[in-house]
């Protein structure tokens, strides 16, 4: 699309900011200004949210061999991406983060699984810190 | 959702006070406030035997499904409960829970009108000078909540709660809210959830009434940072006053995007005037606990906020928009109480 999603869609929250938001008041102008806002975290997200969700399925499921070895339990079946819309690697996503609380929760009762749980920990810093709104108060 | 209108209050009003004469609601306003309930203000008059009468009055009606957990008999009940104890909170008017009349259960509170409860408004330079006063009337009102006796209080609309059981019983609340609202995996926030159920809490230095959602831009401040009412108790019960102060620091709350905590002071100062003014001392343990059992509830309503808007045939923007600006914010803050950040 041209012009680009971000470029428009930053443009549009600009507008709603300073030629609507002005002439609202109350409930109507906050509905407006979080909208403008959400369109700020829209122009973010577009071009990485694909890019990011597959890097983090590859480290999810790398984690995820590594916990089931530790285990003894078999590994994930192999990671199957080439379905690249956000909903398909959401979906992925969210199948890969579920087993990783599993896990988890067998790994911190298992003596000798420290340097796997600090490994854990990594990875969701880094799945947190990769998702992070660039407007957000933390 | 049935829509609330001046006439619309004008009859049902004087069909509830048949004493009441010439009975007009005007200037009926919807008002950005909070995402849990709507929030409407309105002027009344009538005249009954004592003469005419002008009103300012708040409104505030239950959503079909609210990303909190709560109704409003608990709200009036929990303001009823503390008016006239120290804590400036509005007065309650009324109480209809049929919700024929309005489409929901609604409220009816006196409006004290000419205040400020911005929570950004307090990040403006021209309030930078006032943030000290702010601070202080904050953390200290907080405190003199936490020491208001419960026995003095009739709080038996509420669950009952112990010392000993208080804080297991909110985890327990709040992780049944994000089972029931569940919009995915949360490795971060049930990987916290099993570490405050292997590290308890000490019970409670004693039992409090809990306003439940103490932050800045809960309460009413006037031009010199005097606080003159403390809002929002739909979330009140028995409980930890600790609890009130883990998330009135909260970090997702800190609106200055620095340490201040509320975007008003530093954690260590926040301490310091609720301590003075509760007489209570805060145990390390026990505050990590609930700032992190803090994040749990957090993520609990923001993750509710995301099945509200879901499944209402009416969704209100402030549910996805808060959504998706706390919800990251929240693993972030709960990652940072663990040491993992």
């Amino acid at each position: 699309m041209k012009p680009a999603v971000p470029a428009a869609t930053r443009f549009l929250a600009g507008m709603l900011r300073t030629d609507v938001v002005p002439h609202l008041t109350d409930f109507r102008a906050g509905n407006a200004a979080m909208t403008a806002a959400m369109l700020d975290m829209l122009a973010d997200e577009w071009d990485v949210a694909a890019s990011r969700l597959h890097s983090e399925n590859a480290a999810l499921h790398a984690l995820l061999g590594k916990c089931a070895a530790f285990l003894g339990e078999a590994g994930p079946a192999p990671l199957e991406q080439s379905d690249l819309r956000v909903s398909a690697l959401t979906a992925t996503n969210e199948v890969l983060r579920a087993r990783i609380i599993d896990l988890h929760a067998a790994i911190e009762e298992n003596e000798g699984g420290a340097a796997l749980e600090d490994e854990i920990w990594a990875v969701l810093r880094d799945t947190m810190e990769t998702r992070r709104v660039a407007s957000a108060n933390f | 959702m049935k829509t609330i209108t001046e006439d619309l209050l004008s009859s049902y009003l004087a069909a509830r006070f048949p004493d009441w004469s010439g009975v007009a609601a005007s200037n009926l306003e919807r008002l950005p406030m909070g995402a849990s309930r709507e929030t409407f203000r309105f002027d009344l008059a009538y005249t009954d035997a004592d003469g005419a009468h002008r009103e300012r009055v708040i409104l505030r009606r239950d959503p079909p499904l609210s990303n909190v957990d709560s109704d409003r008999r608990h709200e009036y009940e929990s303001y009823r409960a503390i008016y006239g104890q120290g804590i400036p909170v509005p007065r309650m008017i009324l109480l209809e829970e049929d919700p024929a009349h309005f489409g929901g259960a609604i409220s009816l509170a006196e409006d004290l009108r000419g205040f400020h409860n911005s929570e950004y408004q307090l990040q403006e330079p021209a309030w930078a000078d006032r943030l000290p006063r702010i601070a202080d009337e904050m953390w200290s009102t907080l405190g003199r909540l936490a020491a208001v006796p419960c026995e003095n209080l009739d709080l038996s609309f509420m669950t009952h709660a112990t010392p000993a059981t208080t804080a297991m019983q909110e985890l327990d609340h709040w992780e049944g809210q994000l089972d029931a609202n569940d919009v995915g995996p949360e490795p971060i926030i049930r990987a916290v959830i099993r570490w405050l159920r292997r590290n308890p809490p000490p019970p409670a230095q004693k039992l409090a009434m809990v306003h439940g959602d103490y932050r800045a831009g809960n309460f009413l401040y006037d031009d010199a940072g005097k606080l003159i009412a403390v809002l929002d108790w739909e979330m009140a019960h028995m409980g930890d006053p600790l609890e009130d102060l883990a998330w009135s620091m909260a970090r997702v709350f800190s609106f200055g995007k620095d340490d201040r905590r509320s975007g008003v002071a530093p954690r260590e100062e926040a301490i310091r005037i609720w301590e003075a003014a509760s007489g209570l001392t805060v145990d390390p343990h026990a505050m990590r606990w609930w700032e992190l059992a803090m994040c749990v509830k957090g993520q609990a309503i923001w993750d509710s906020c995301v099945h509200a808007w879901s499944s209402v045939d009416e969704p209100t923007v402030i549910h996805a928009y808060a959504a998706w600006w706390l919800r990251n914010a929240q693993d972030r803050a709960a990652l940072e109480l663990m040491g993992k950040l």
